[in-house]
């Protein structure tokens, strides 16, 4: 019968599609396992993640638990960061901090992720929602972005949650932006027409073709929200706007360590030295995720 | 029968107006006229004119430029700087301040009862303490040389309170007295006379050349006593960051630290070109809580919270090592110090007991939120130290740090918070009245009224005698031990430094620049 064959070839063309699909993802690895400095950043990044996770069973102090008979002691093979004003080991509070940083970098990369989008797709698809949504979005973003986080997280009060949503509300627009920019061009493309000539719905469209293709610049847009947004947190702690003290949060512990800088610079340099490897780790992921998924960057490197 | 507070009045009477500078053959360096010192300290003066601000930061300049009838001796007495004498009437309803003949101001003018009478009545209007002249019924010129206050009922510790320090009741002179706060040219009678103010920058203050010496005194008393400006110029600098003002320190840019962070204080201590000052005891640390938010609403409670805590950590986190621990709502060895009353309940750190009160309390888990700021460190690291050990006990404590202006705005509150940690500077020092009077009346620190404790502090102002005022703060210490609406967490004290060659300061109150020289 016809329609059997022309099922079976339907068939076959979607096994040749998912075969295509999983060579292309295998070769999106290969790319990246051989991208030197995503390796370096992939490596750093997870063993800062994995110090993390296991914060509880590799931190050999409890961060909070203070002890005046050990203030600011330098380090030591007792305590291998040296202690606080508190005689809290900084080891185990910069292990914490960094859990805590990272905790909320993570939220605020799903957060900005998820409104990126969705502000994203809206305006790049719907067009008479486009300017208005972009004049606001460049409304927030006439504002200096640190600059627009600390006056929401004064505003909101100082704890983890209050820092994750003035970040949000701070990243979401640059998100929106590479997101919209790019449905812009994508919904013009010949096989999104092909797609609404033979009947796609609104949703098959938007998801299944545009956002699809839309996402390589958005993951590498996030891996930069991440590390900006552990700078951020930094400095939201810093200026006391972050999680409440005694949270052992990075930038609580470089605000504590301030005062020292001279007579215990440990306190403040091994948390900066954390937050740098993090960011570093990031950003070092993210040139190498641009370099993978960036066509042009790409045959320009296998040109040269 | 007259009393008198005139310590040498003997002494004045023979050597009278004839000797200026006195040298102190004591001392093994000579003094030094001449040289200029720049003393650092961390914020701006919010107000040069010394009778409208309490800031801590405007007394350690003003000082050294206005003085006052009476003030605080060493020993925490009054003692007559610019009066003579005051004689009190046997009702105590009159005192008559005799004025020293002679004084002069930085403009030039002699001092008169004026001058006197017209900064009292600018006092009683816009002075930082405004209950100060409130029992005073009138101000009157009586001489030239002479000023009678009178009262309608007798106030026994009223010259206590007119010598305090706390916002100065100076004497300025009659034309500068009529203008509004804030508004006068900064005129005194004291060592140094103004030059300039640059804010976020310094103050200037130069030798008054026509300094009138107390010659009732053989040398410095507290705020008071015999003064001899030795340098040419002083500089008040105002350096924010510590950092900044201890290397400014160790270079020699300035010659005068008013308070240096304990840890470099110990670093420092072996440097020879640097001089270190123990001010202690300095302030009480206390831990304030608010009766009127459950759970710190029950007094069970609140004694829960004093036995479990470990005043001896907290203080050696939050000061860094320079404090001293004291159950007394006075400072040890002071005329009011009460003894062992209290004793018992200090520093004993027994999460048993504390979890029996809790218990007994019907404590529930509700949350106990600790207001603290981030400005001054004391009270931020003792809130947090505060914290962990009543969550060891089972209080569900969470700290709340905003900063200070904010901090104060909240505790004003009925709700919101439940403890607050709160440095006494001034009050322990001034003596049981200020201490007593910040936790009653209609805005009590810990915002619900204490009857009892009104009731003895109403004993306390209209008792006559010392003796039977000791009597009464004892009883006061021991309420304060029973109802428990603050802690007494410790005493804390003030690093001070100076280059090796400053000579003659002597830590008190405020940074005393006279007397002061430059060795050679």
């Amino acid at each position: 019968m016809v329609a059997d064959t022309e099922i079976a070839d339907v068939r076959a063309i979607k096994r040749e599609l998912a075969k295509a699909r999983r060579r292309g993802w295998a070769r999106f690895m290969r790319r990246l396992a051989a991208h030197g400095s995503f390796k370096i950043g992939f490596a750093l990044f997870l063993m800062i993640v994995m110090l993390a996770l296991c914060a509880n069973f590799v931190a050999p102090y409890d961060p909070n638990k203070s002890d005046y008979r050990s203030i600011l002691m330098p380090p030591s093979l007792d305590h291998w960061f040296g202690t606080d004003g508190f005689g809290r080991d900084i080891f185990s509070r910069v292990i914490h901090g960094t859990r805590v940083s990272l905790g909320i970098g993570l939220a605020v990369v799903v957060a900005t992720g998820v409104l990126g989008i969705f502000f994203g797709l809206l305006a790049g698809y719907v067009r008479w929602l486009d300017n208005l949504l972009m004049r606001i979005m460049d409304g927030l973003m006439a504002f200096p972005g640190v600059l627009l986080a600390i006056a929401l997280a004064a505003a909101l009060g100082p704890s983890a949650l209050n820092a994750v949503i003035a970040l949000t509300i701070t990243f979401t627009p640059r998100t929106a932006r590479v997101v919209r920019s790019s449905v812009l061009v994508v919904r013009e493309l010949p096989y999104v027409e092909a797609a609404l000539a033979v009947g796609a719905g609104h949703g098959r469209i938007i998801f299944r073709y545009i956002l699809a293709n839309s996402l390589s610049p958005l993951i590498v847009q996030l891996t930069f929200v991440f590390a900006v947004s552990i700078l951020a947190e930094a400095i939201l702690s810093f200026l006391g706007v972050g999680p409440p003290p005694p949270a052992p949060s990075l930038g609580n512990i470089i605000a504590e360590g301030r005062n020292y800088l001279q007579d215990a610079g440990w306190i403040a340099l091994f948390p900066g030295l954390a937050i740098a490897a993090a960011v570093l780790g990031l950003n070092l992921m993210g040139d190498g995720l641009r370099d993978v998924t960036d066509p042009r960057m790409r045959s320009e490197r296998e040109a040269g | 029968m007259q009393r008198t507070f005139s310590r040498r009045k003997l002494f004045g009477a023979l050597f009278g107006a004839v000797t200026i500078i006195s040298v102190d053959v004591s001392v093994a360096n000579a003094q030094t006229a001449g040289g200029n010192l720049i003393v650092a300290q961390s914020s701006n003066p919010p107000s040069l004119d010394a009778m409208v601000t309490t800031s801590q930061a405007s007394r350690n300049i003003t000082m050294n430029i206005y003085e006052t009838l009476y003030g605080f001796s060493e020993d925490i007495r009054p003692i007559p700087i610019l009066a003579e004498d005051v004689e009190i009437s046997q009702d105590g309803l009159t005192y008559r301040f005799l004025l020293r003949q002679g004084v002069m101001f930085h403009n030039g003018k002699e001092m008169t009862a004026e001058d006197v009478k017209a900064s009292l009545d600018r006092y009683k209007q816009h002075g930082g303490t405004g209950t100060m002249l409130e029992p005073v019924k009138s101000i009157e010129v009586t001489g030239d040389y002479e000023v009678t206050l009178t009262f309608d009922e007798p106030s026994p510790t009223f010259l206590e309170a007119f010598a305090s320090p706390r916002a100065p009741a100076v004497i300025i002179p009659a034309e500068e007295a009529a203008k509004e706060p804030n508004e006068i040219e900064f005129i005194g009678t004291g060592p140094y006379k103004f030059v300039e103010y640059v804010p976020d920058s310094h103050v200037t203050l130069e030798r008054f050349e026509d300094y009138t010496p107390n010659e009732n005194f053989e040398g410095i008393d507290g705020f008071g006593g015999r003064k001899t400006a030795y340098l040419d110029t002083v500089t008040f600098r105002v350096i924010p960051e510590p950092g900044a003002a201890v290397a400014a320190l160790e270079t020699g840019e300035i010659q005068m630290l008013e308070q240096i962070p304990v840890p470099t204080a110990r670093r420092l201590a072996s440097n020879e070109n640097i001089k270190l000052y123990e001010n202690m005891p300095w302030a009480f640390l206390t831990f304030v809580f608010n009766m009127k938010e459950a759970p710190s609403d029950n007094p069970k409670f609140r004694e829960a919270v004093q036995v479990a805590l470990n005043n001896e950590e907290v203080m050696g986190i939050a000061t860094e090592g320079l404090f001293q621990l004291y159950h007394g709502w006075m400072y040890e060895g002071s005329p009011y110090d009460a003894g062992d009353i209290g004793q018992e309940y200090y520093n004993i750190a027994d999460s048993e007991r504390a979890k029996q009160l809790l218990a007994e309390a019907g404590y529930n888990n509700e949350p106990f939120s600790i207001l603290t700021d981030s400005n001054i460190p004391e009270h931020g690291k003792a809130a947090i130290v505060i914290a962990e050990q009543l969550q060891a006990v089972g209080i569900n404590a969470t700290v709340n740090q905003v900063d200070w202006p904010t901090a104060l705005n909240i505790r004003l509150q009925d709700s919101g918070w439940n403890g607050w940690t709160l440095m006494m500077g001034i009050e322990p020092y001034l003596g049981p009245v200020a201490l007593i009077s910040t936790l009653t009346g209609d805005q009590p620190h810990f915002r619900a009224t204490d009857d009892q404790l009104d009731q003895l502090y109403e004993e306390l102002i209209s008792t006559d005698s010392e003796e039977g005022r000791k009597e009464v703060f004892a009883r006061i210490q021991q309420r304060l031990y029973e109802f428990f609406g603050v802690v007494k967490l410790g005493e804390t004290g003030l690093m001070q430094a100076t280059r090796a060659n400053v000579e003659g300061f002597k830590p008190f109150r405020f940074p005393r620049v006279y007397d002061v020289w430059l060795a050679e």
